[in-house]
């Protein structure tokens, strides 16, 4: 009986060790990002070229692997359940912050640990180029004298661009009629065929458009410019005082030791680095944006809040 | 653009497809895409983005013929298991398994396949035309359609196509009416507030229609097949004979007209927004079957309803690069995929594209004709190969359907609950079978059920509740009173026939 009492403290401590050489051996395989939607969107496309570039600075494979339904729910809760030690991570992207306040899911921004935040996308409103309004102040001063008559199309109700459009709409004190599509795309479309007024999207949706001079910028909801579009001033220059964007990074399950999470973070971070990867991203005009795993998690907490309250706002109407 | 100068570009577009290594990734596109569309569920989606990573190191041009090829390439592909095992090896092959599989199981899988790879290769040539010279013209028509177009669109491809298989029109309207129950399943389109979903955060996104096409379908079929006695289980299913193997002179002569019908369907519905080739392919089998000199063929093996449904599929899958390359904006979710990778690649499609990418736009249409002609080869001398898949015994062929259904369903998104529906589906596949309904009007409904509904509702947010707005603007108004004929055809017939019988009488 001795002897096996004795072994328990044998064998914790055999456990111990081994978890403390597991986090400096990290990685001994493959380590797997878990995409919440269907292979082919914007967070599924930077995020399987930067896997391609952070493989070599990690030393192992990283795969993607697109775990959709219940408009990323399902991903979430999946990996909120995976062994934390940093072989499973998910892409933490707004809706992270959005869905637990639309419905009953079992995970929060904080079931899991803020790795690294890779893409900031600005957010703006688009109009034709052959609009009525030429400036925001224009824009603005229609929508005051008449209220619900101005159409912004969004991606999707509920969707990080609708909220966003929400939010703008109380900072600038005005009312929009809100039109949701089924994704960026035909809400762009609609711009062009001009069944809506405006439409609040984020890059790339509509700037081809905004280049061949179809489109224009009117409010632009980022604190700098935006790299491609330089002249364009941000509303906060033209006395509303709202930025407000999309973020796309990564995260591990609660409970991952923090040196497993510190290597991921300096190999992704090189990934970032990488000429291939800057290229590619530059190609597909999203705006990198490095943030720490500390910063990131305040940014998640910050937009959790944020999102929490623009959320009651339409289940009320 | 003038045709001269169109045909100039077209040659130069033609000297960059045919450079070795384009010639390579269209081959390689065209038989990942053959495979991606035989194999259940595993559809051109899931092939095209699995492959971009391969893409990376490949330049714009070479990259784009190949993603394509996956995508024109799963059209061909598709109709192989619809035809010999009731199987719709990706969505657009739903029509195809009605009178393919009658046809297979009267000893024609050979015809009803190389049926499918000529008409899949005629249209696909056809519409690459209307791509090369029509493109910046029928891009913008496209932009005309806005929501409350959209919503009579839809209404009047709902009325026209729900008694699709023409049989008990009651239990059509019924299958229709469950498809749209489950469409609303998921967050509401307007509110974002979840709907039916009973607390469970795995229906928030609603149900997969592949799973509800495969399980309806394909494993409604095992099971029908399960309950026969172990003597027919042990028997081959049926043994084609040699020269059954291509369709005769005769099939082709019933095809032609069927194939360039499917060809304009096709290409006409690619260009709006929506699941373009599932909704070509209803369309087609509506208008071969009300067309025809003898509709009672109609889900028995008439070779028109596999020829022109599998023209409309092709016909829209290439229309459908029209507003991909002009727009910039997928209107079906495999262009979308294509959309991501031409980001990747740093082509941004829009007005501007065909004049900043000629060799781009140009390569690769020219490599569609490639293509194309690659497919007819590699489809035409299998056609023996598949149907001999006939040979195998039930007992054993029969697992592996269900096999590859199940690998097939969880390829798609990794996803356990599609799993479930799929099997759930089979189960009522199996009952809809013993009682005779219909699943194709359940399936259109759930794929234009949520589109209606989102149509709708948009255009009385644009309007403020008025519904004045589906009158007012001409194009839907056209499609309402198309409508309204369509329904009320029926009745003038009836009233001018009694008339004509009643002066017959007074005379």
């Amino acid at each position: 009986m001795r002897t096996r009492l004795g072994i328990i403290p044998a064998l914790a401590l055999s456990v111990v060790m081994a978890g403390a050489s597991l986090a400096a051996e990290f990685p001994t395989k493959e380590v797997q990002i878990v995409i919440p939607w269907a292979a082919g969107g914007a967070t599924d496309l930077v995020f399987r070229a930067l896997a391609a570039t952070t493989s070599k600075h990690l030393g192992k494979a990283v795969v993607v692997v697109n775990k959709a339904g219940g408009g990323g729910a399902v991903g979430y809760s999946e990996v909120m359940q995976a062994r934390p030690d940093g072989y499973t991570l998910v892409t933490a992207v707004t809706p992270l912050t959005i869905l637990p306040h639309q419905a009953k899911t079992a995970f929060t921004y904080q079931s899991f640990e803020p790795i690294i935040n890779v893409v900031q996308d600005p957010a703006m409103f688009q109009v034709r180029a052959d609009s009525q309004w030429k400036t925001l102040p224009e824009f603005l001063e229609y929508a005051k004298k008449n209220p619900d008559m101005i159409t912004v199309g969004n991606s999707g109700a509920g969707g990080g661009v609708h909220l966003i459009a929400l939010a703008f709409e109380k900072a600038a004190g005005v009312k929009f009629n809100h039109i949701p599509f089924a994704g960026g795309g035909p809400s762009i479309t609609a711009l062009l065929g001009g069944h809506v007024h405006a439409v609040s999207c984020s890059p790339p949706e509509g700037i081809a458009h905004v280049k061949a001079g179809k489109l224009r910028i009117i409010a632009l909801f980022s604190e700098k410019h935006f790299e491609a579009f330089p002249a364009v001033p941000t509303v906060r220059e033209q006395g509303v005082n709202f930025t407000m964007g999309q973020w796309r990074g990564l995260a591990a399950p609660k409970g991952t030791p923090p040196d497993v999470i510190q290597k991921l973070h300096d190999a992704f971070k090189k990934g970032m680095e990488d000429p291939a990867f800057v290229k590619n991203a530059q190609d597909m005009t999203v705006n990198l944006a490095y943030v720490g795993p500390v910063e990131f998690g305040k940014m998640m907490a910050a937009d959790h809040d944020r999102y929490a309250k623009l959320v009651q706002e339409i289940k009320k109407q | 653009m003038d045709v001269v100068g169109a045909l100039q570009y077209l040659a130069a577009g033609f000297s960059v497809a045919t450079a070795p290594e384009n010639l390579f990734y269209c081959l390689a596109g065209a038989v990942v895409g053959t495979l991606v569309g035989v194999l259940p569920g595993l559809g051109p989606i899931a092939g095209i983005a699995l492959l971009i990573p391969a893409t990376f190191n490949l330049n714009a041009t070479s990259a784009i013929i190949m993603l394509a090829g996956i995508y024109y390439g799963a059209m061909y592909g598709g109709s192989t298991t619809s035809i010999l095992l009731n199987v719709p090896g990706e969505t657009a092959s739903v029509m195809t398994c009605i009178d393919g599989y009658q046809m297979a199981r009267k000893g024609r899988a050979g015809p009803a396949l190389a049926i499918c790879a000529i008409g899949s290769f005629v249209a696909g040539g056809l519409a690459i035309l209307g791509l090369a010279f029509l493109a910046p013209p029928l891009a913008d028509a496209a932009l005309a359609f806005g929501p409350p177009e959209f919503f009579s669109l839809m209404v009047f491809g709902f009325v026209v196509l729900s008694n699709v298989t023409g049989g008990s029109l009651i239990k059509s309207l019924m299958m229709a009416l469950v498809g749209l129950i489950i469409g609303t399943i998921g967050l509401d389109p307007v509110s974002g507030n979840p709907r039916f979903t009973f607390g469970q955060v795995s229906l928030l996104g609603g149900i997969e229609f592949v799973a509800v096409a495969i399980g309806l379908f394909g494993i409604g079929e095992v099971l029908v097949n399960v309950e026969q006695p172990a003597e027919v289980l042990e028997q081959r299913v049926l043994v084609p004979r040699f020269r059954d193997l291509y369709p005769s002179l005769q099939d082709l002569k019933e095809s032609v007209g069927a194939i360039l019908r499917g060809t304009g369907i096709g290409f006409g519905v690619g260009l709006v927004p929506g699941p373009a080739p599932v909704i070509a392919t209803y369309a087609s089998y509506m208008v071969e079957k009300r067309i025809s000199d003898h509709p009672e063929a109609f889900g028995h093996g008439a070779i028109e309803g596999v020829a022109g449904p599998e023209a409309a599929n092709n016909a829209a899958c290439q229309s459908a690069f029209i507003p991909l390359f002009v727009l910039g904006i997928p209107f079906a979710p495999p262009t979308a995929i294509l959309l991501g990778a031409l980001l990747i690649h740093g082509v941004n499609p829009g007005p501007a594209m065909i004049a900043e990418h000629p060799q781009l736009f140009w390569g690769v249409v020219a490599s569609m004709y490639i293509g194309n002609f690659i497919l007819l080869l590699l489809n035409l001398p299998f056609v023996p190969l598949f149907a001999n898949i006939l040979r195998i015994p039930k007992k054993v062929l029969l697992p592996l359907v269900m096999l590859f259904c199940l690998t097939g369903m969880y390829s798609v998104n990794n996803f356990m609950l599609d799993l479930w529906v799929m099997l759930g589906c089979g189960a009522i596949g199996y009952l809809m079978r013993k009682w005779a309904y219909e699943g194709a009007p359940l399936l259109l409904a759930l794929v234009l059920g949520p589109r209606l509904e989102v149509a709708f509702r948009q255009s009385l947010m644009i309007s403020h509740g008025g519904f004045g707005i589906f009158v007012e603007r001409p194009v839907s108004l056209v499609f309402l009173l198309a409508t309204l004929g369509f329904l009320l055809l029926p009745l003038f017939r009836y009233a001018v026939r009694s008339l004509g019988r009643r002066k017959a009488t007074a005379a």
